[in-house]
């Protein structure tokens, strides 16, 4: 048996599709330039991709054949050597289309392997999200603002060359830095995009990460039941009918909360969360009656709270609105947990009036940018920038 | 004959004698069993079922939702939703057409849905041919319908009762087609013993689909889509109900014996002198006429041959036939099918019979296989001595060839 | 005057009177994988909240069936059940025969059940269409067909169907080296298909989830007038229309207000246009052009301006050409040949 090297790239579903495909391959076809043999493929189970669900594509590379087979051998890699997110928000953990619960980004990375991650924060700042363990492992991240674009518009801000390049830093073993500049100039045929390579190589570093340290949330998980424990006729219960619920502080029972399917949540899909303003709420029902996650609880006091494990953050209720920064979405990065909003309100207005000045900036224009304000591609030469200065 | 003569009292029992078609008994036995969903196509030969049933529904004898559907595809889409949704429910087709409801046939048995179906067997086009081959209801096969063939219009009354009494039994809950043989049973006539409505009310209780149903009442998602973590699950239960279905079927037998009087014995096949014989003949469906002639012809030349007819096809009382089986010296299976590119390129029968004994039986006669009568081709009297013939041959250990088509020209 | 139909009551749905009457309970809630600011899942949220907890769904195969109801990830609190692609007129008409049949039998308690069937594009105008145009000649059960056109298969990671605009991109209509416009068949004018080939439908509408006040009681009146209805409503594809998902509810006010999606009701033969759509008819409200609605899609993102020009002119056609404006493409000029 030969060298065997899987590396698994955790992403955002149609936004990143692209993205993560031209990853995997750039890896199996630059680490071929060294002789080493290879596969590149999406989870099958993931597709047909949907916004924003997390997804995952997987890149093997072997030494020789034998062991490429040993490595393919298997639905999908169940233990990686590099674990790639190309969205920071994705590490509070992935909740696929195709597996049941919640699962750390680092589920399938090897004790010692590296995680690499895409982001403006610092290590500290997502060791808030990323789930504890118990084996230690690298942490490194690939400074940059994370890249999204959609089913039909590519956007190319070098963001695939620049991950190329932080792996062949993390485990030369699998790729040389060599190797990826000859994949680029050679098969993608763009001298600047080698040295965005290059530049991060030369800037990527990871730290250790020990074992217990991180976010001490148990993630939700689900049992599979035995075939004969399943309901006959291909068929399952429905969900019952919710109902009205107490405000915290008075225990004045009222408004709607509906029952919520407790065995999918969605809320791993969310790069931006509502963030509302209970104060200038009108009432007016527009958030509730569009969103089409029936994510809103009716509050006893008659406003709308978001449900913040049923949101999955596509913005829609900020765009029905009608007052002005009464509901805006801020970038998951910013909050720890699901907990409501309107019951931190009904606690202590005070604080939470403080809390929202901290949270939420001004909403400037969002056109077709997914995840940060005005991101397309006439944002791409400020994204570059960033890639180039770090 | 298929049944037992009955015995003059037990004939009281009955309200009346007719003189109908295999698909007008069937038409019959809807009726009695009071189904409240039916879907009408029109296609030869199976559709004279569906014009008995608007008669008897325009005669005010039949209570029943009467559709005529756009196409085969819906005429059982509209069942399946009417079963899910309580209502005991008919259909049908033949040939084609029940390949162009392929679909919907194949949705059915997961979904649990104790439809009764009648196949009026047919040709596949091309070309188009309304003569009897069997290879339409045998595309089923391997779904987990329950599959059967009668041979007489008295058997397909009768099997149409029980047919619903197996599918809505809860411990099954799967569709079952009754297969017909185009024009020999489907277009002609003969006198059949129609049983009274408490006897049929006593044997066949109302189906009741429990939690499954879909209503108000009952708040379930059916059919929601899996991956790779649910269909294994799901598609077990289904052999489960399999591994069920010959249990069930013998209890429901012995109860229509109890209730109607009339005894088929052995639910899954029909033994025809056999008690002596050297070698036999096997086959599903009213080939079964021919057969038994030629056999007591033969039988008055001393030929020592007797007759095993099929009656359920799925489930496959494998071990059973093959047991029955093992005693003669050599089998003849007449196929009223093929399979083009099976082992030894023999029909579907002679190669279900082959595993069945490997598996079940003490002894290894040989199994030949005869393809014979396709696309609605008479099959002789001359044509069943030919190939019992045959048999006697492969008997005595002359080798012969595990597949021959008979009755073909040239 | 005879007649054989043997019509059976429906629900009586009253209209919504504003937005605080919408009721709070959720009929289909939480749990559904489909994609963020899904405007095919806003509609099934509220299609269940108009037709209140008596009511049974089913679903052909689409988005709305393989995103939305996965094993134990279901969001229905009414039952619901998965129908093959072409059935769901199938499905609507065995289920409406099976309650009406145990009812008159005295099989099932006797009372109005809303039966209805959705279909996609896909499900409805291209594989369905001939047994929802069947269900549709059927006088005497109860039941509604509701067609969410997301434009696309988009559940296959999609393709073009009988309803994908004009030169859109699909993964069956990529724009290559040589032709820019892989597909350059018109859109299908599903709802005055079903309106003008089936004179039996009492009720057929044209709905937008932008506009969820009258989609909910479009869905109210088709449940109540009797018979079989069909409703036609536009969903926004974030996926497959390439937008921001927060751009969901905008464009389908953009598909109003360009005039590309005309909002209207028939009921028991009576034209009624609402909204937008009833402003441009009566010229209150000059139609924005359809390069507003285009360029905010990435499907369109290949579009060169003559493309806009063609597409624009082919809406302009509808306005002013149609006999009747929008909705039937009979030109005007026919009315010159009429006999006086």
């Amino acid at each position: 048996m030969g060298q065997l090297f899987a590396v698994e790239i955790i992403y955002r579903g149609v936004f990143q599709k692209t993205l993560a495909k031209n990853i995997t391959r750039g890896i199996v076809l630059a680490a071929h330039n060294e002789g080493k043999l290879g596969i590149s493929f999406g989870r099958y189970g993931d597709s047909p991709e949907r916004n924003g669900i997390p997804a995952k594509s997987f890149a093997i590379v072997a030494s020789d054949a034998q062991t490429l087979e040993a490595g393919m051998a298997q639905y999908e890699p169940k233990q990686v050597d590099v674990t790639v997110v190309l969205d920071d928000t994705l590490c509070k953990g992935a909740e696929s289309w195709a597996w049941y619960g919640l699962h750390p980004v680092h589920q399938a990375l090897k004790p010692g392997g590296t995680l690499i991650v895409d982001s403006l924060q610092d290590a500290p700042t997502l060791l808030k999200g990323i789930h504890r363990r118990q084996e230690p492992y690298k942490l490194g991240i690939v400074k940059g603002v994370t890249s999204f674009s959609g089913m039909w518009v590519y956007k190319d801000d070098h963001t695939d060359v620049r991950i190329l390049g932080a792996i062949a830093k993390a485990l030369p073993a699998v790729v040389s830095l060599a190797s990826i500049e000859k994949f680029i100039n050679e098969k993608l045929k763009n001298p600047l995009k080698a040295t965005s390579a290059h530049t991060t190589f030369e800037r990527f570093t990871s730290m250790n990460v020990k074992p217990g340290e991180g976010n001490a949330e148990e993630p939700f998980s689900f049992q599979l039941p035995k075939w004969n424990n399943m309901r006959k006729g291909v068929s399952v219960n429905g969900q019952p009918q919710g109902g009205p619920y107490a405000d915290p502080v008075t225990k004045e029972v009222g408004g709607f909360r509906p029952v919520r399917n407790d065995k999918f949540k969605k809320y791993s899909t969310r790069t931006m969360r509502p963030v509302v303003n209970f104060e200038t709420c009108t009432k007016c029902t527009l958030c509730w009656l569009n969103c089409p996650d029936a994510s809103f609880d009716v509050t006893p006091d008659g406003k709308y709270d978001a449900n913040l494990e049923a949101c999955c953050g596509c913005g829609i209720c900020e765009a029905v609105c009608p007052v002005p920064n009464c509901i805006t979405m801020v970038a998951e990065t910013a909050f720890d947990g699901n907990a409501s909003q309107w019951e931190a309100f009904r606690k202590d207005k005070a604080a939470y009036k403080e809390w929202l000045k901290a949270t939420v900036q001004p909403a400037g224009e969002r056109s077709h940018g997914f995840r940060y304000r005005g991101q397309y591609k006439e944002q791409i030469p400020a994204v570059l920038e960033i890639a180039e200065k770090g | 004959m298929a049944t037992i003569a009955l015995p003059v009292e037990e004939k009281k029992k009955y309200e009346q004698e007719a003189l109908i078609t295999g698909a007008e008994a069937i038409a019959v036995a809807c009726k009695l069993a009071n189904v409240d969903v039916v879907t009408a196509y029109p296609i030869r030969p199976y559709d004279t079922v569906m014009q008995y049933i608007s008669q008897l529904k325009a005669d005010g004898e039949m209570d029943c939702e009467y559709i005529v559907a756009e196409g085969e595809h819906s005429q059982f889409e509209i069942v399946k939703h009417a079963s899910v949704c309580g209502a005991r429910v008919f259909c049908g087709s033949s040939g084609v057409g029940w390949m162009y409801a392929m679909e919907a046939l194949t949705v059915t048995p997961a979904l649990r849905v104790p439809m009764v179906a009648m196949v009026g067997n047919r040709a596949l086009d091309d070309p188009g041919a309304f003569g009897v081959e069997h290879n339409d209801a045998l595309a089923v096969r391997d779904l987990g319908w329950l599959l059967n063939w009668v041979d007489s219009a008295q058997e397909a009354l009768d099997t149409a009762l029980i047919a619903y009494r197996v599918a809505e039994d809860p411990r099954m809950f799967v569709p079952c087609a009754i297969s017909c043989d185009g024009a020999f049973l489907t277009h002609s006539q003969a006198l059949v013993n129609i049983p009274t409505q408490e006897q049929v009310k006593q044997f066949l209780p109302p189906y009741k689909r429990g939690d499954l149903l879909l209503h108000p009442d009952n708040v379930i998602s059916v059919a929601p889509q899996v991956n790779e973590d649910w269909v294994m699950e799901v598609r077990r239960q289904n052999y489960e109900v399999t591994e069920r279905a010959c249990g069930v079927i013998r209890e429901v037998y012995a109860d229509f014996e109890r209730i109607f009087g009339r005894k088929y014995g052995n639910p899954f096949f029909e033994e025809y002198m056999t008690e002596d014989a050297e070698v036999v003949l096997l086959g599903m469906g009213t080939l079964s006429t021919p057969t038994r002639v030629a056999i007591r012809k033969m039988r008055e030349q001393g030929k020592k041959v007797g007759f095993v007819r099929l009656r359920w096809f799925r489930p496959f009382a494998g071990v059973e036939l093959a047991k029955c089986l093992e005693r003669f010296k050599a089998i003849g299976v007449i196929d009223r099918d093929f399979s083009f590119g099976s082992p030894n390129l023999s029909g579907v029968v002679a190669t279900e019979v082959r595993s069945a004994m490997y598996t079940g039986a003490a002894t290894r006669p040989p199994v030949l296989g005869f393809i014979c009568g396709l696309g609605g081709r008479e099959v002789l009297v001359q044509d069943v001595e030919h190939m019992t013939d045959i048999t006697f041959q492969a008997a005595k250990g002359k080798a012969q060839p595990l597949t021959q088509w008979i009755g073909l020209r040239g | 005057m005879s007649t054989f139909v043997e019509e059976k009551p429906t629900q009586k749905l009253e209209s919504f009177k504003g937005v605080k009457k919408v009721p709070h309970e959720e009929y289909y809630t939480s749990g559904h994988r489909t994609c963020q600011g899904c405007e095919s899942a806003q509609i099934m949220k509220l299609m269940a909240k108009a037709a209140g907890p008596r009511t049974i769904v089913l679903g052909s195969t689409g988005c709305m069936y393989v995103a939305n109801t996965s094993y134990y990830a279901t969001p229905w609190g009414v039952p619901w059940m998965h129908t093959q692609l072409g059935s769901s007129g199938s499905a609507a008409l065995g289920a409406a025969a099976a309650f009406r049949a145990q009812m008159r039998k005295g099989a099932m308690k006797d009372e109005p059940i809303n039966v209805i069937a959705f279909c996609g594009d896909g499900g409805g105008a291209d594989m369905g269409l001939g047994a929802i145009s069947a269900t549709m000649t059927h006088p005497d059960y109860n039941l509604l067909i509701l067609m969410y056109d997301n434009e696309s298969y988009a559940n296959t990671d999609i393709q073009i169907s009988g309803t994908s605009p004009y030169g859109v991109n699909t993964s069956f209509s990529t724009p290559g080296k040589v032709k820019r416009i892989m597909h350059h068949r018109w859109k299908k004018n599903m709802a005055p298909l079903m309106l003008v080939g089936h004179p039996t439908c009492k009720y057929v509408g044209t709905i937008s989830t932008s506009y969820p006040l009258q989609a909910m009681n479009s869905v109210r009146k088709a449940l109540s007038i009797g018979g079989p209805t069909f409703i036609h409503c536009l969903n926004p594809c974030p996926k497959g229309w390439d937008f921001d998902p927060v751009l969901s509810f905008e464009l389908g006010e953009l598909a109003v207000n360009t005039g590309i999606w005309p909002l209207y009701e028939v009921e028991n033969g009576v034209l009624k246009l609402y909204g937008k759509t009833e402003k441009i008819a009566n010229g209150q409200f000059k139609r924005l052009p359809v390069r507003d609605y285009l360029l905010k899609q990435g499907r369109f993102a290949h579009f060169i301006d003559e493309d806009i020009e063609y597409f624009q002119s082919k809406i302009d056609e509808m306005w002013n050409k149609w006999l009747v404006p929008g909705i039937i493409p009979l030109r005007r000029e026919i009315e010159a040949d009429e006999p006086r």
